[in-house]
């Protein structure tokens, strides 16, 4: 047999487009010397395997190479008065809200005023453009992140974000809202970049909300690294809101420190092609972490939820909880892998996923994973996919409770398992909200 | 007020009710009694309008119409009440969330506004506190952790709400001890009235002790074989089912 020689892939048009994209705009993307070569490491991980494929293990389910036909222009600056008269998407949040439209940080619609002590909001351009070594330190410094596609084409374009830093042992009694809102008629393509660095012993929550001005089929990658202190508490949830035919790539990195918390809680309530990514490293000792999300899902959207997280130090907890609810020919996916390496002994991870499946042509597609060296650990994972249950719905329907409103009810139960983790009130009821529109949007058909 | 003519229904292939004919008047408690497998729960599932089960003859007339067309939710809202052998565990949906869905289910059904707060909480009160049913309790999801005898309580209490002209009880006896058996009785009889019927079905007769019925009939092998007066039914704690069984065979 002789060896077969593996054919030159044509590129597709989109892969020509960010081909041709990233000489042409690198030298207006804002960063030093450091940042331009991250810049452009970053871009030749993309420009040697291009968009990935079925064949790419990690991107299967999900093949961006078949489904991103073209690539949207960068977006240009935003209609300020229109993104400032839309409202929070987390009614009742109580939070300081701060705007990244089209890709940059917008001061003017920002809630910047009177931070408290220890707390600092900025842009990113501005940490790039200085090479701030501290956020420079922050971006995507967690396994599997870095050489991951989405995050790479993210560094190569990324244009601003927020960047906020609390000092140790700072409490902050508001949440912090990042609303991501992409403002164009047409369609836009933005790349930003956010980082999140708790202090030691400090808490916060951090809401991040993907929304657009228009219901058009913009392209989204958002990063967002977090560094969570020794000791520190950070709960970080994102609604992902975007329009129907949009593409949504996000990805959430946290650095996890010995004895601290961080929550992660993320709803797919949006986008024709979403890959929500969490990459997450417990760094020190005796951390616990909660990464939980619920996805919706109709028509023919698909959306991809891919967790890699790593136990690199002993005696941490995890708890993981993905929840989607599929109907028509929808389609969704969950890969989950657990590192746990040899010395991370007394490791407690839990994975759980389950499906909802509403019609014939839904479908469900889960991959969990668990890589275990430590022997004295407790890790466990599971898998369910089905449907309502007859006897319920029965059960319910006995009462005089009409079906519609029945199947309402149960599927708010099934998604409520993970939803009533979320902490805060504002957020969980605007989920609830979200959910029972969309049951609504169902019914009606 | 409840019609069974000539009810044929089969699951699969299986043939399960052979004929059956039953009239109900407003006010009469009937029992129904039978060996296991006769098709007591058949029947009872038939009437609530399960769709596992086919009826392939016959007809169910409710205040002299067909219900067999009518969705469960549709003969609930009429007045159609059934209290389940094994109430189901609905975990994630509130106790309390789940009465009201049916009570205002009802209420929109009959043209009426929605009940209030205020309002709701009173009657639920009311009702509870007569069947020992703990505020706790209600605070649950729907049946969830609850014992066997909490749960056929809950039925009464569900039934109490939505004051149905025709109430089945499949089995509530099953799994209760004497001291629950009491209550869920008195519950029962206490919604007792000229407007409304009962049809108790049970495989036992102690339960006919506390809920005195007007007629008793005795169903085998998918047919009512025998109709009586209240004493059939301690012939039948007696003698046993063997003289219907061998009957029907």
């Amino acid at each position: 047999m002789t060896d077969m020689v593996s054919p030159t892939p044509l590129r597709t048009p989109a892969e020509d487009t960010l081909l041709r994209r990233f000489p042409a705009e690198k030298a207006a993307l804002p960063g030093n010397d450091t940042v331009r070569s991250l810049r452009d490491e970053a871009f030749a991980g993309f420009a040697a395997a291009g968009l990935p494929h079925r064949r790419v293990e990690a991107w299967k389910y999900t093949d961006l190479r078949a489904n991103v036909r073209a690539i949207a222009p960068a977006a240009p600056a935003a209609d300020i008065a229109r993104v400032g008269a839309l409202p929070s998407a987390v009614p009742g949040d109580n939070a300081r809200r701060l705007v990244v439209a089209n890709g940059r940080f917008v001061p003017e619609l920002s809630d910047v005023a009177e931070l408290p002590a220890g707390v600092t909001v900025g842009s990113l351009a501005d940490a790039l453009a200085s090479g701030d070594p501290l956020v420079l330190g922050a971006l995507s410094k967690v396994p599997q992140a870095e050489e991951n596609v989405a995050v790479q084409l993210n560094a190569a374009f990324m244009t601003d974000g927020v960047v906020i830093l609390v000092a140790d042992g700072l409490s902050l009694d508001r949440p912090i809202e990042i609303a991501h809102i992409a403002d164009g008629e047409t369609a836009v393509s933005t790349h930003v970049r956010n980082v999140v660095i708790a202090g030691a012993g400090a808490n916060l929550t951090v809401i991040e909300t993907i929304e657009s001005v228009f219901r058009a089929a913009h392209q989204s990658n958002i990063v967002t690294d977090i560094v969570v202190g020794d000791e520190a508490h950070v709960d970080h949830i994102r609604l992902q809101l975007e329009p129907d035919d949009a593409l949504s790539l996000t990805a959430v990195t946290a650095t996890i420190g010995a004895k601290a918390r961080f929550e992660t809680f993320n709803a797919v309530l949006g986008a024709g092609l979403a890959r929500a990514q969490v990459f997450a490293r417990f760094a020190g000792r005796e951390a616990v972490g909660g990464f939980r999300g619920a996805t919706l899902l109709s028509g023919r959207r698909h959306a991809d939820t891919t967790l890699v997280l790593t136990h690199d130090a002993e005696a941490c907890e995890s708890r993981e909880l993905y929840k989607a609810v599929i109907d028509d020919e929808a389609k969704s996916v969950f890969q989950g892998r657990i590192n746990v390496p040899a010395h991370a002994q007394k490791t407690d991870a839990r994975m759980m996923t389950a499906s909802l499946l509403l019609s014939e042509g839904a479908e469900a597609n889960a991959k969990p994973e668990l890589e275990i060296f430590a022997d004295d650990v407790q890790c466990g994972h599971g898998a369910t996919c089905g449907a309502l249950d007859d006897d319920l719905l029965f059960y319910m329907l006995a009462r005089g409770i009409p079906k519609a409103e029945a199947e309402k009810m149960l599927i708010l139960a099934y998604l409520g398992e993970a939803i009533d983790e979320v902490e805060n009130e504002a957020v969980r009821e605007t989920l609830i909200h979200r959910v029972e529109d969309w049951l609504a949007r169902r019914v009606a058909g | 007020m409840l019609e069974i003519r000539n009810l044929h229904a089969r699951i699969g292939d299986r043939e399960i009710l052979r004929g059956i004919d039953l009239v109900v008047k407003p006010g009469e408690v009937h029992a129904i009694m039978g060996p296991n497998g006769s098709g007591k729960s058949t029947l009872s599932y038939i009437l609530a309008g399960k769709d596992d089960y086919e009826v392939t003859e016959g007809d169910i007339l409710f205040n002299g119409e067909s219900i067999l067309e009518m969705e469960p939710n549709e003969r609930a809202t009429a007045g159609l009440f059934l209290a389940f052998q094994y109430p189901i565990e609905i975990p994630g949906v509130a106790s309390m969330t789940f009465l009201r869905a049916a009570l205002n289910a009802k209420r929109k059904a009959n043209g009426e506004a929605e009940i209030t707060t205020p309002e709701f909480m009173r009657v639920v009160k009311e009702a509870s506190a007569k069947l020992n049913i703990s505020p706790d309790m209600l605070k649950r999801p729907v049946n969830v952790g609850f014992s066997g005898g909490e749960k056929k309580r809950n039925e009464v209490l569900q039934m109490a709400l939505l004051e149905p002209k025709v109430a089945i009880l499949d089995e509530t006896d099953s799994g209760l001890d004497i001291d629950a058996l009491k209550v869920v009785a008195e519950g029962v009889n206490a919604l007792r009235s000229p407007d409304r019927a009962f049809v108790v079905i049970t495989h036992y007769q102690r339960l006919l002790d506390h809920i005195v019925p007007d007629i008793v009939h005795v169903l085998s092998a998918g047919r009512i074989v025998q109709t009586g007066g209240k004493e059939l039914a301690f012939d039948l704690e007696k003698n046993g089912y063997a003289a219907y069984v061998s009957d029907a065979a």
